[in-house]
């Protein structure tokens, strides 16, 4: 494991920034799974070079109002709502 | 004087700001939900997939925002680069219903300005580092008690999506007092610039970088060596709301931190957050580091090629240069000058009245008597949009002689704000028409016959008698009669 690109304490270091509660057992398998994920990508080195399409710019809209969801809709995928809020745990 | 530092005691202090400002566009950066907030709007009422963070959604960038910090980077003679680009900031916070706030990062679209501000008569010019564009986050409700205490958390995204545009100074403030003189000018820019609602809650949020520094690291033009001020603890101050609060908050940290190091403790970088309400910062929780927020580029927001947009969108003189052409075209002093190019509404609206009449008696009714009492009803010149001519008609009768200064001033302009109506109707129905000749003649007379003591005394040349006979006559032309000319016909009738 020490020669890993990604080692358990940046895994939890990550999972911390996204408030996700790991233990240490965890955090030991996604960094062996990390590893191996980051040598997938290392098949993309094998790929011959091809022309790409050339880039977008300036891809813009008029400032133009649209209809967008209703109340109803919007909340409609939230597991909890209260008062047309979406509602979560509370954060600080 | 030019930039001398605030020098108590031993140290100095070093202010930047991070000033987020909502543009008045009709609709979202990245997406077509209206940005018109009610205030009893419903929340959540506002939004679409792209500003909820749905699956799928694609963002496309709104070109009234792009323009609109084009032209603030104009305004604040920057660059605008032949190339910009969009990054996602990554942070889990129900704020954003993406975890990321769509915003740029390494190649921002204004770099390198400046303003110019004056502070007790000196001028001083403060670098703008960058200035970029960026989504408004959602707003969030403590549901319970405050937001170490609540029991839940309700969002809503009505805001989300809300175009901003980030503008961040060089450490370049040498005193609070200086931030707020930069923050006021910046807000009259913009207004000016039409691309901003000072009025809107929320729309200016700050955040201040503060430090103390060696007295002695300060040059005489108040520049300070990039070594130091890299070495100097930092506390960033966060959830500043308006320029006054900007000058109360770091005037609090100021003296917060001398009182720190005057005991002997070590300042620390941190940040802390303004509790307005308290009047002091406390500590927060320290905060992600740069590296933790993982920008990377934007793949569904092509690059910004729009270096050309400086030449070809024009923006409006600005407030400075609006105030000496006043000066210099108008003869105005520069007292009524400042008062007048205050907000571009009312330098419009002057300028439309100065078409009509001599530019002093307009400045004289625009800048003192139409703001004082707009003022003094916390009225604002859009409030009378539109009623131009009724206020030109209102100076015209004056002027032609047919309403008393007194009159208009203290009754007709005052009733056109607190009711609406015309001057025409308010001089009907208060009777207000300057009586004629032959009528004050006749009150003269009857003043006369009606008060043979105050005759008496006026011949036996006691000095009240006259104001006394004057008061009289005015009171049954009901105001309307002209005191000097009383004044020089009762003479002539008495003195016959």
């Amino acid at each position: 494991m020490s020669d890993s690109p990604v080692d358990a304490d940046e895994v939890q270091h990550v999972a911390d920034l996204a408030r996700v509660d790991l233990d240490d057992a965890d955090a030991d398998e996604f960094a062996a799974q990390f590893a191996d994920i980051l040598d997938y990508f290392a098949a993309l080195d094998e790929v011959p070079e091809v022309d790409s399409d050339p880039e977008l710019v300036n891809v813009m809209r008029a400032d133009e109002v649209e209809e967008g969801l209703s109340q109803d809709e919007a909340l409609q995928n939230a597991p909890e709502t209260e008062d047309g809020f979406f509602k979560g745990p509370s954060v600080s | 004087m030019t930039a001398q530092a605030v020098q108590t005691d031993e140290h100095a202090v070093v202010i930047g700001l991070e000033v987020h400002v909502q543009l008045e566009t009709a609709t979202k950066i990245f997406c077509g939900c209206s940005t018109a907030a009610d205030d009893d709007e419903e929340p959540n009422s506002r939004t679409c997939p792209v500003c909820l963070g749905l699956p799928g959604a694609l963002p496309v960038l709104n070109e009234g925002a792009v323009e609109a910090a084009v032209k603030i980077g104009k305004a604040l003679s920057a660059d605008i680069p032949e190339r910009t680009t969009f990054h996602r900031k990554n942070y889990y916070y129900p704020d954003l219903p993406k975890n990321f706030q769509l915003t740029q990062y390494d190649a921002p679209i204004c770099q390198e300005g400046e303003l110019e501000i004056s502070v007790e008569g000196d001028r001083r010019e403060i670098g703008i580092t960058r200035a970029h564009l960026e989504e408004d986050p959602g707003s969030l409700q403590h549901k319970g008690g405050s937001i170490d205490t609540a029991e839940a958390t309700l969002i809503n995204y009505n805001r989300a999506g809300t175009p901003l545009v980030e503008i961040v100074t060089e450490p370049d403030f040498r005193s609070p007092a200086e931030t707020r003189a930069f923050l006021a000018k910046l807000e009259e820019v913009l207004e000016y610039l039409g691309v901003f609602d000072a009025t809107r809650d929320g729309s200016l949020r700050v955040d201040a970088n503060i430090s103390l520094v060696d007295a002695d690291e300060v040059d005489e033009e108040g520049a300070i060596d990039d070594s130091v001020l890299e070495d100097a603890n930092r506390t960033e101050v966060k959830n500043i709301s308006s320029h006054k609060a900007a000058e109360k908050a770091l005037a609090y940290e100021v003296s917060r931190q001398k009182n720190a190091v005057k005991r002997g403790r070590a300042l620390k970088t941190e940040t802390r957050h303004w509790d307005e309400s308290r009047g002091i910062t406390v500590s927060m929780r320290s905060k992600e580091s740069e590296a933790d927020y993982r920008y990377f580029r934007e793949a569904d927001l092509p690059p910004l090629e729009v270096a050309d947009w400086k030449d070809k969108i024009d923006i409006p003189e600005l407030p400075d240069a609006r105030r000496e052409r006043f000066v210099a075209d108008y003869g105005l002093d520069s007292e009524a000058a400042s008062k007048l190019t205050s907000t571009k509404e009312v330098a419009d609206f002057f300028e439309a009245v100065a078409e009509q009449f001599d530019p002093n008696v307009a400045a004289t009714w625009v800048a003192d008597n139409l703001l004082g009492e707009l003022n003094y009803r916390d009225m604002l010149i859009t409030d009378i949009e539109g009623r131009l001519d009724e206020f030109s008609r209102l100076i015209e009768l004056v002027e032609n002689d047919e309403l008393t200064v007194k009159n208009a001033e203290e009754v007709v302009l005052r009733s056109m704000l607190d009711d609406g109506d015309d001057p025409e109707t308010i001089i009907d129905r208060e009777g207000l028409g300057k009586a004629d000749d032959d009528a004050i003649a006749d009150f003269v007379v009857e003043a006369i016959d009606e008060n043979p003591d105050a005759v008496d005394d006026y011949h036996s040349g006691e000095d009240g008698a006259l104001n006394f006979l004057v008061g009289q006559v005015m009171q049954k032309s009901g105001g309307s009669a002209d005191p000097g000319s009383v004044n020089q016909l009762l003479r002539e009738e008495l003195d016959a």
